[in-house]
């Protein structure tokens, strides 16, 4: 677990005060559990209200509460946490797109509300629907649950998501990198995007890792960068193994730019 | 296709798919606790050897059953010996 001391040591390299980590903790906390039971509390109402009069498919909508909450949190941390976002101009809104993202810590999900989409289904494994103050909404949003389901419920879902003009995130490490290195890419984010024939772009998220990283409890003072890379399209990978050429491909500009965000950050 | 081939075969398309290091592939290698792969890429696994040796193995019974490379050398060695 990370003591105060080493992250009271990063917040004085940063900003040169050694209370701010305490700080950050109790109202970051603190904050984020009221905002999730309001969150919780007014969603019914809110929803029931949205449903009557924006008459937005259920699941649409509950994407976009969900994206709501999210900017929500990013709001709440913005006293203790500098969010960045770049290129998002490679993103056309309302136009659907496999999203593809390296996965540094539990709080990388609520960075995506940084995305100027709000439409967008998670592609997750089984555990996150484990969390029961999330789930319900989980289900609600029809966020894909890899791992409990077979690969053509998923494909079929993923198509659904993309006919109604939505996107689809995965995270293709499948799992929190331990040391902020890209890990082994599982396959199925970028079979889905050939098959369905949506162009594919890869997004890079730095920071979060000194935010809340794997295995420890307290948060850290820190910048945190979102940035979009070039879509690719997914049109010329049909042949067989295609999807292995796409993943080599993505892996290798992910690599690419998150060593520049380092060394950037580094630089800074 | 010789034994040695069917195995290069195998090794080679796991090797592909899974981002696997060569090194650590020997026949006694547990896939799961040793070469790191889990339930998800336990689908793509079967969809990989089905490509590689145009054959349909995932309603098969012996597919749960496998825990080493070694495993699924003798399986695949077995299902190619079939179709001659």
């Amino acid at each position: 677990m990370l003591s105060v001391t080493d992250c009271r040591r990063t917040a004085e390299n940063d900003s040169g005060a050694g209370l701010i980590p305490v700080l950050m903790n109790l109202w970051c906390y603190s904050m984020l559990l009221l905002w999730t039971l309001f969150g919780i509390l007014v969603f019914p109402f809110v929803f029931g209200l949205c449903l009557l009069f924006l008459r937005w498919p259920a699941d649409r909508l509950v994407r976009w509460f969900i994206w709501l909450y999210g900017r929500g949190w990013l709001l709440l941390m913005s006293p203790f946490v500098r969010f960045h976002r770049e290129q998002m101009g490679q993103i056309e809104v309302g136009k659907p797109y496999l999203f593809v993202v390296n996965h540094l810590s539990f709080f990388d999900t609520f960075c995506m509300a940084l995305l100027p989409v709000h439409d967008v289904t998670f592609a997750l494994r089984s555990w996150p629907f484990r969390m029961f103050w999330y789930s319900g909404f989980m289900r609600l949003a029809r966020y894909l649950d890899v791992e409990g389901s077979s690969w053509e419920e998923t494909l079929s879902n993923c198509r659904s998501a993309f006919s109604a003009g939505g996107t689809v995130l995965f995270f293709p490490e499948g799992h929190r990198s331990r040391d902020g290195q890209l890990q082994r890419f599982y396959s199925g984010g970028f079979k889905a995007a050939i098959s369905t024939g949506v162009p594919l772009i890869p997004l890079c998220i730095n920071g979060t890792d000194q935010l809340l990283p794997p295995g420890r409890k307290l948060l850290c003072p820190c910048q945190v960068r979102l940035r979009a890379l070039a879509p690719i399209d997914t049109s010329v990978f049909s042949e067989e193994d295609g999807h292995i050429r796409l993943r080599k491909l993505v892996k290798g500009r992910m690599s690419e730019a998150l060593e520049d965000m380092r060394s950037e950050g580094h630089s800074r | 296709m010789t034994e040695q081939e069917v195995i290069e075969l195998i090794d080679s398309s796991l090797a592909e798919e899974f981002e696997l290091d060569r090194v650590d592939m020997t026949p006694e290698a547990n896939i799961y606790e040793e070469l790191g792969l889990d339930s998800l890429d336990t689908v793509d696994m079967v969809i990989v050897l089905e490509g590689a040796f145009d054959f349909k193995i995932r309603e098969e019974e012996a597919v749960r059953a496998i825990r080493t490379l070694g495993d699924i050398h003798r399986f695949v060695l077995e299902k190619v010996a079939d179709q001659n």
